[in-house]
């Protein structure tokens, strides 16, 4: 073979060159058109990209042909000269445009004086997404070499031009799913709440797993956690849409499998992908969980001693996958001090690995880990994830009941609907450390007297809350409400009588206010039985 | 989105309007409770009987409500009797501000509409 026949090493090295892959699309493809003119001794070139409808071609870049792109030259696959690559896939050469079968339809090429010209399509997965051609003023012939060539440097523009849109998809996807997530989680006294939610390593493989929190009427909220199959902006728009089928639900539907039974119904119509879901609700009061399962990793229950157990019980299909299908729930009532977790399937799959390894790493971390729910949730997210690229999206979320044994520490926000969350409290607090019925009911009055007086007298509107402590010393039981606003002399006949309410109903009731705040001790000897 | 904490109930036996209260009563409820009470009571009633023997759970901002609605009926020349269970929670807060002092108190809802006379008319 003569020289000339074969592309030269270095002239492929010089348009694969990796460093390009670190421009963005526009300077790569100019960098590109730059060195393949040069390369091959052309005088024009251009890069045509069909556009979404599949059956147009709409220039991108170029090169000696620049207004081109400025007045969005556009053709129809099919026709011309770019049109027919796009159409045949094959390349196509001109010698001599004013001696050729293929008319050019884009008048620039006369304009420019263009004689000859070679086109190669731009192929990603054996679909052509565009033309690249070059041209030149005077009249030659384009060899074989020129032709591998130019496909070398057309390769490498599609593969780039594919991964900038993912990119760009994967980074819409990205921000949509995030902004589906609760920014912040409700407030709730006797609760404490975290959350994690880890994207993949891989920008385009944003995936659809979401968590939520909502807050329900009669005392309960309800816990979402799911995982949409797949990835990008379909994945992240169909978890958008169940994210509000769930929440429109829960509003109007009580039961937790009858939830789940709608928003599976719901996907079935929507002739949906793949989903799981798991979908709880946790009444304040009594601090009962009701859930239903659609195909999800099971929710891990974690006691308050470290021992663990997965909540297998019930559970359906995912859905999308078996229509009409019901929902049974599975009912607990949590013990204080009690952690819920939930998860989605990248936090325990792991290439190569059975799941019930997964899930055995999950005791072992979820159990050593810190009580305190965002130390928890750090420590499993951070422990189960720093052997492996994440794969697939991670999302972590965990309720945990407060300590009731002999102390008690929580933050109540300084509202009035607060309060009664304040009592069940208390309540809960003083009958597990064995008060009697009239002894719950003495500090139920105090405590929610106190919280009101602070609600009322401490604070402005806006966000505030208020500390509340209770601890159990030789059977006398002591709750300290503190407050950070400033104590103000309740006035007026009938204002005055919170104050003498919880005198009536603790053995000491002590008040000190200070710049600070106002700090409110309530005492009272445990009645052994009534 | 507020829970409903307690559940007001109006009924006329009568000239008398009763009213009886459900569940729980504190600050975050009261204000609602207060206008939807005084307004079940017409002009032309002689008297309101307030049933607190549902209700498991009054705070001062309850307490002053009821005084507050027993001053204005007085106003109107109208009576106002409680009914609360003896031994109650609600009726030891009751006792703790010493309510019986200013309001009539009935152990049961028959006394109290007997008082009023309201048994009467109704027959």
């Amino acid at each position: 073979m003569a020289e000339d026949e074969v592309i030269r090493l270095e002239d492929v090295q010089r348009v694969t060159e990796s460093a390009l892959a670190y421009l963005d699309l526009d300077d790569l493809l100019k960098e590109l058109l730059d060195r393949v003119t040069d390369i091959l001794g052309a005088d024009t070139a251009a890069v045509l990209l069909v556009e979404e409808d599949g059956r147009t071609l709409a220039a991108r870049a170029a090169k000696g042909l620049e207004e081109e792109v400025e007045r969005g030259f556009k053709l129809p696959v099919g026709r011309g000269f770019a049109g027919r690559i796009a159409f045949t896939r094959e390349p196509v050469v001109i010698e001599d445009l004013n001696n050729s079968p293929i008319q050019p339809i884009n008048p620039l090429f006369k304009e420019k004086g263009v004689r000859s010209l070679l086109g190669v399509p731009l192929v990603v997965e054996g679909e052509v997404i565009g033309v690249l051609h070059v041209g030149s003023l005077t009249q030659r012939d384009f060899h074989d070499r020129d032709i591998e060539l130019l496909q070398v440097v057309a390769n490498r523009v599609a593969l780039s031009i594919e991964r900038s849109k993912l990119m760009v998809q994967g980074q819409i996807a990205a921000t949509l799913q995030r902004s589906l997530l609760p920014r912040q989680l409700p407030q709730v006294p006797g609760l404490r709440m975290a959350a994690r939610y880890l994207p993949a390593a891989v920008e385009s493989a944003v995936g659809g797993d979401w968590y939520d929190v909502i807050e329900l009427d009669n005392h309960c909220l309800a816990f979402v956690i799911g995982d949409v199959a797949g990835h990008g902006m379909a994945a992240a728009t169909f978890m958008g849409q169940l994210r509000s089928a769930i929440r429109a639900y829960a509003l109007d539907t009580t039961g937790a499998g009858e939830v789940v039974t709608k928003v599976a119904e719901f996907a079935d119509r929507m002739h949906s992908r793949m989903a799981t879901l798991i979908y709880a609700t946790l009444n304040l009061n009594t601090w009962e969980v009701r859930f239903a399962r659609a195909g999800h990793p099971y929710p891990l229950l974690i006691h308050s001693d470290g021992s663990t157990e997965f909540l297998s019980d019930t559970g359906g299909p995912p859905l999308g996958t078996v229509g009409g299908q019901i929902y049974a729930e599975e009912v607990l009532t949590l013990s204080a001090g009690e952690t819920l977790l939930f998860y989605t399937d990248g936090l325990i799959e792991r290439r190569g690995q059975q799941l019930s390894e997964g899930e055995e790493a999950l005791v072992e971390v979820a159990s050593s880990a810190p009580d305190e729910p965002e130390l928890k949730c750090q420590a499993i997210t951070t422990r189960l994830t720093e052997d492996a690229t994440i794969a697939d999206d991670i999302a972590v979320l965990v309720v945990q009941t407060v300590g009731l044994h002999e102390h008690l520490e929580v933050e109540v926000p300084a509202e009035p609907g607060q309060l009664v969350t304040a009592r069940r409290l208390i309540r809960r607090w003083a009958e597990a450390n064995n008060a009697s019925d009239d002894d719950c009911a003495a500090f139920a009055i105090a405590v929610s007297e106190a919280c009101a007086n602070s609600i009322e007298h401490a604070y402005g509107p806006g966000e505030a809350t208020i500390d509340l402590h209770a601890s159990l010393v030789d059977g006398v039981a002591e709750v300290t409400i503190r407050d950070r606003g400033h104590w103000r002399e309740p006035r007026g006949g009938n204002r005055g009588r919170g104050i003498p309410i919880m005198r009536e109903f603790m053995d000491d009731v002590s008040i000190e206010g200070s710049e600070r705040g106002t700090t409110v001790n309530l005492r009272r000897r445990l009645r052994e039985g009534s | 989105m507020r829970p409903e904490l307690a559940r007001l109930r109006v009924e006329r036996h009568g000239e008398t309007a009763l009213a009886r209260i459900a569940g729980e009563v504190d600050s975050s409820n009261v204000g609602d409770l207060s206008q939807r009470l005084l307004a079940a009571v017409p002009n032309q009633a002689r008297a309101l009987v307030l049933d607190l023997s549902e209700t498991s759970y009054i705070d001062s901002t309850g307490i002053s409500l009821i005084f507050d609605a027993a001053a204005r009926l007085r106003n109107r020349r109208q009576e106002l009797r409680l009914v609360v269970t003896p031994r109650s929670f609600v009726g030891e807060v009751l006792a703790a501000v010493s309510m019986e002092q200013s309001v009539a108190i009935d152990p049961a809802l028959d006394e109290a509409l007997r008082a009023v006379g309201g048994e009467r008319d109704r027959l």
